[in-house]
């Protein structure tokens, strides 16, 4: 096309057994540009980041860079032509300090030896143009999720990276921390340095990029100018439905008339949270919102009896309970979904069907086992009724995208039938269909009489679905909101500490 | 000025690199005074004693050396003992019985710990055998062919094992313009050169070269360092093999210094390998540690022993019990430092991705 094209992918394939993971995608990546990758979960974004930096091999198709074809054979291969990868989780090494990390392979030697005075200054040198002041001879375990992004940035690019890939770098940063990545990566792009984003933020998208990519089903779908798309056209591209669809759910209906079904008394464990009390109707979906570490975890950690509660007492169906350890939760049919699926959810050597059919089998007792043939019958029930993405139930759940891996859990808490399903951010870092997918089902299960506790950080998801919310700040509950007529500015007065007036 | 200097010194102090080994520096030395203050009368404070220290551990010293680089890769040998055994049979039964030239023998036990350190690596690297398995089968191997060679023990008769066992450095001093040997006599044998010299050695190769990099960066984070485009597999294998090394120079050392060959020669002697690296500061998960620490570790574990001798009312076991303790404190220590929130590690790091 013109000079200043430095990356052309065209006619890429890849089969894996079974699917098309990518077919027939072009891609082309201009110097000094935020090329944006956008699709949902599934789409062959990482199966295309993949191919790129040598880790699958494509069966079709072109790769150049700065007009010459390559073809990469491991990353290390591409990291040698000038293309970097920063993954979205951080791959370095937290016991080596954060000079090491960037030169570790590649370290200026002096007489035979490692010059660690030149590693140490280099590494100054270059934190410093992205404006982190930190001592680098710490190790960086001592470092928060953001700088230690920035350092493995700063390694991909003292490679003389021509082409940077940056997977999903700021799922695990706040927001102070986003803008100083947006800082550097501004920096880069005067450089002329090419950049591929890849993130399932919108926003981010829409302030970041000069063009975009969409991807579905391993097939393009489009290339946008940032400035001549709109967010909704976006997702629609990506989702390939129409909008109404996703976006028109129905709250579950008020359940004025109905039962009690949990009643929590000043709740509380010293020093985590403090004197929680509520209410919740039977087939009520209550939502919890508020910052990170104001206390939603802990107190669903406490009624599901993680964490033992010091104070107060629970009320379940009016009767009061004594709830000192999960196994206890288990039996009064409460379940948890916990918020960090890789590390408290999925078992991922574990199938699909085995994932599914944990709890149940828990809760039956290891005396009377579950047939193979009642096993295969709940996880095609799920699979189906979930509309998990997956050849069969014998697949691996670690194979999975996110959103898939989500609905599996969700899934294994639903056929143990709980009254009382406690969800800890279901649909992070999860894309815009499985999270509408995710949404839906959790009202349609309210609708069928079960209670759900709803946490999470995105207040236009808890304000969509929740019957009532209940605002979180510091520990303590900081106020009761109706869900059918609040808005997001009521809920971040009363995280602010604003008063509102409560409608309990 | 100044104060740059004790910021710097601050800095050192405080970085959780450095304190396990700054611990176990600071336990020997504590240990030593209180020695010092309880027997000094007796004689604790003499070079002598010292040096015997070196001297009666320099065996374990050697092997720790090697045994510290595959800790830090996250791994573990149980066959250096029984490596170092079959060593000691190869030299006595080579020298004494068959009349081999002890050099041969030697270089020939050396092949074969290396040999033996590369087909572990080779399980542990490309089948993906946890290493406590792959070595615990070298190690029943080394001891097989221990007691294949002989099931009793051979003292070894030769002349050249004889003067490298019998060389000795004094310790002198300068008397009415005459170099004399100090009172008590102390002195350092060929075992104490080979352990300090190999100290060095692991130091530089550990903290100077890429391949010493290498092995830290696979402790911390295996999955890391092969994104990070290191040559994992190359790494580990040449750690076993330098490993494999090092068991069979300390087994060259430990027939110096016993003189005779036996198949059931240092029985559980690979644990005490492990526990001087422990006691050194050596993390058991990987990614950290030091030789000078181990050197220190070494050290540590060879005064308590000395210091119920010097006693001389409390049983030996007392020594097993306190290196119990103290690899206990140890293991302890680095769940407080690695994993507490001592650094605020977990408070810096953790809010972004987890727990509220």
């Amino acid at each position: 096309m013109d000079r200043d094209v430095i990356l052309t992918m065209r006619g890429i394939e890849i089969q894996f057994p079974g699917v098309k993971a990518l077919d027939g995608v072009d891609f082309t990546l201009r110097r000094g540009e935020v090329h944006a990758l956008l699709g949902e979960n599934g789409a062959g974004k990482s199966t295309l980041i993949k191919c790129l930096t040598g880790v699958n091999k494509m069966d079709a198709g072109k790769i150049e860079l700065e007009g010459k074809e390559i073809r990469p054979t491991d990353p290390k291969n591409a990291m040698d032509m000038g293309i970097s990868t920063v993954f979205q989780e951080i791959n370095l090494c937290d016991n080596l300090s954060v000079a090491e990390n960037i030169f570790i392979g590649r370290q200026p030697m002096k007489r035979g030896q490692i010059d660690w005075k030149e590693i140490n200054r280099r590494s100054n040198e270059l934190l410093e143009r992205f404006h982190v002041h930190i001592d680098v001879t710490r190790p960086l375990s001592q470092f928060s999720t953001a700088i230690q992004q920035m350092v493995s940035i700063a390694r991909a690019v003292d490679v003389d990276a021509k082409v940077l890939i940056l997977d999903e770098p700021t799922s695990s940063l706040d927001s102070d921390e986003v803008k100083k990545l947006f800082d550097v990566m501004r920096d880069l792009k005067a450089q002329g340095i090419g950049i591929i984003f890849i993130t399932h933020f919108l926003d981010q998208v829409f302030e970041m990029s000069d063009r975009m990519t969409v991807l579905r089903n391993g097939k393009l779908v489009g290339i946008y100018n940032a400035n001549e798309i709109t967010k909704l056209e976006l997702v629609s591209s990506m989702i390939g439905k129409d909008l109404d669809q996703i976006f028109d759910l129905k709250r579950a209906a008020q359940k004025e008339d109905a039962a009690m079904m949990l009643e929590a008394n000043h709740i509380g464990v010293p020093g985590k949270v403090e004197d929680i009390s509520f209410g919740q109707k039977k087939g009520e979906l209550l939502g919890f919102a508020g910052l990170l570490g104001s206390g939603r975890t802990e107190t669903a950690e406490m009624i599901f009896g993680v964490t033992k509660m010091a104070n107060g007492d629970l009320k379940i169906a009016g009767i009061p309970v004594k709830i000192g350890e999960p196994m206890d939760a288990i039996n009064h049919k409460i379940a948890f979904c916990p918020e960090d699926r890789k590390r408290d959810g999925i078992i991922g050597d574990l199938t699909i069907r085995e994932n599914i059919a944990l709890a149940l089998q828990a809760r039956r007792g290891m005396m009377k086992p579950m047939s193979r043939k009642e096993q295969d019958e709940l996880a095609d029930k799920y699979i189906k009724l979930l509309a998990i993405a997956t050849p069969d139930a014998e697949k691996k759940i670690k194979e999975l995208s996110g959103g898939n891996q989500q609905k599996v859990i969700l899934a294994r808490w639903m056929a143990t039938d709980p009254d009382l399903l406690i969800l800890d951010e279901p649909t992070r870092g999860i894309d815009v269909g499985a999270k509408a997918e995710i949404q839906r089902l959790m009202l349609q299960m309210c609708e069928e009489g079960m209670s759900i506790i709803f946490i999470s950080s995105e207040l236009d998801e808890i304000i969509r679905c929740s019957n009532r919310i209940i605002v979180m700040r510091d520990g303590k509950k900081a106020g009761e909101l109706n869900g059918e007529n609040c808005t997001q500015a009521d809920i971040m007065r009363i995280i602010a500490g604003e008063k509102v007036g409560e409608t309990a | 000025m100044a104060k740059k200097k004790s910021n710097k010194l601050i800095n050192f102090v405080t970085n959780p690199k450095y304190i396990m080994v700054l611990a176990t520096i600071g336990i020997f030395l504590a240990i030593y005074l209180f020695g010092a203050i309880l027997y000094g009368d007796k004689g604790f404070t003499k070079l002598r004693t010292f040096a015997m220290l070196f001297v009666d551990n320099a065996y374990i010293g050697i092997s720790a050396v090697g045994m510290t680089m595959v800790l830090i890769t996250g791994g573990i040998d149980l066959s250096v003992a029984a490596v170092a055994s079959l060593t000691g049979m190869f030299i006595a039964y080579g020298t004494t019985v068959l009349n081999i030239h002890p050099v041969i023998c030697m270089v020939f036990s050396i092949l074969v710990g290396i040999l033996l350190g590369l087909g572990m690596g080779a399980l542990v690297t490309y089948l993906k055998i946890p290493p406590f398995v792959a070595t615990l089968t070298g190690m029943f191997l080394a001891r097989g062919v221990c007691s294949l060679i002989s099931r009793d023990s051979i003292s070894i008769d030769n002349e050249l094992i004889d003067k490298m066992a019998g060389w000795k450095m004094y310790f002198m001093t300068l008397k009415n313009g005459e170099w004399v040997k100090i009172k008590p006599v102390a002195y350092i044998n060929l075992n104490v050169v080979m352990f300090i010299v190999m100290i060095l050695i692991g130091t530089y190769i550990l903290q100077k070269t890429r391949f010493g990099r290498n092995v830290y960066a696979i402790g911390g984070n295996e999955q890391s360092a092969r994104l990070m485009g290191l040559p994992v597999d190359k790494t580990k294998m040449m750690v076993y093999a330098f490993n494999g090394f090092c068991s069979a120079l300390a087994g060259i050392a430990y027939s110096l210094y016993v003189k005779s060959g036996w198949n059931l020669a240092l029985q559980g002697g690979e644990l005490d390998v492990i526990s001087a690296a422990v006691i050194g500061g050596v993390l058991l998960s990987g990614g950290v540690g030091y030789m000078v620490g181990t050197f220190f570790g070494v050290l540590l574990k060879a005064v308590i022993p000395c210091l119920i001798t010097f006693n001389g009312t409390l049983s030996s076991w007392w020594g097993k019990i306190i290196t119990g303790l103290l690899v206990l404190l140890f293991v302890a220590l680095q769940q407080i430092v690695m994993h507490g929130n001592l650094f605020k590690k977990k408070k810096k790091t953790a809010p972004a991705t987890k727990k509220e």
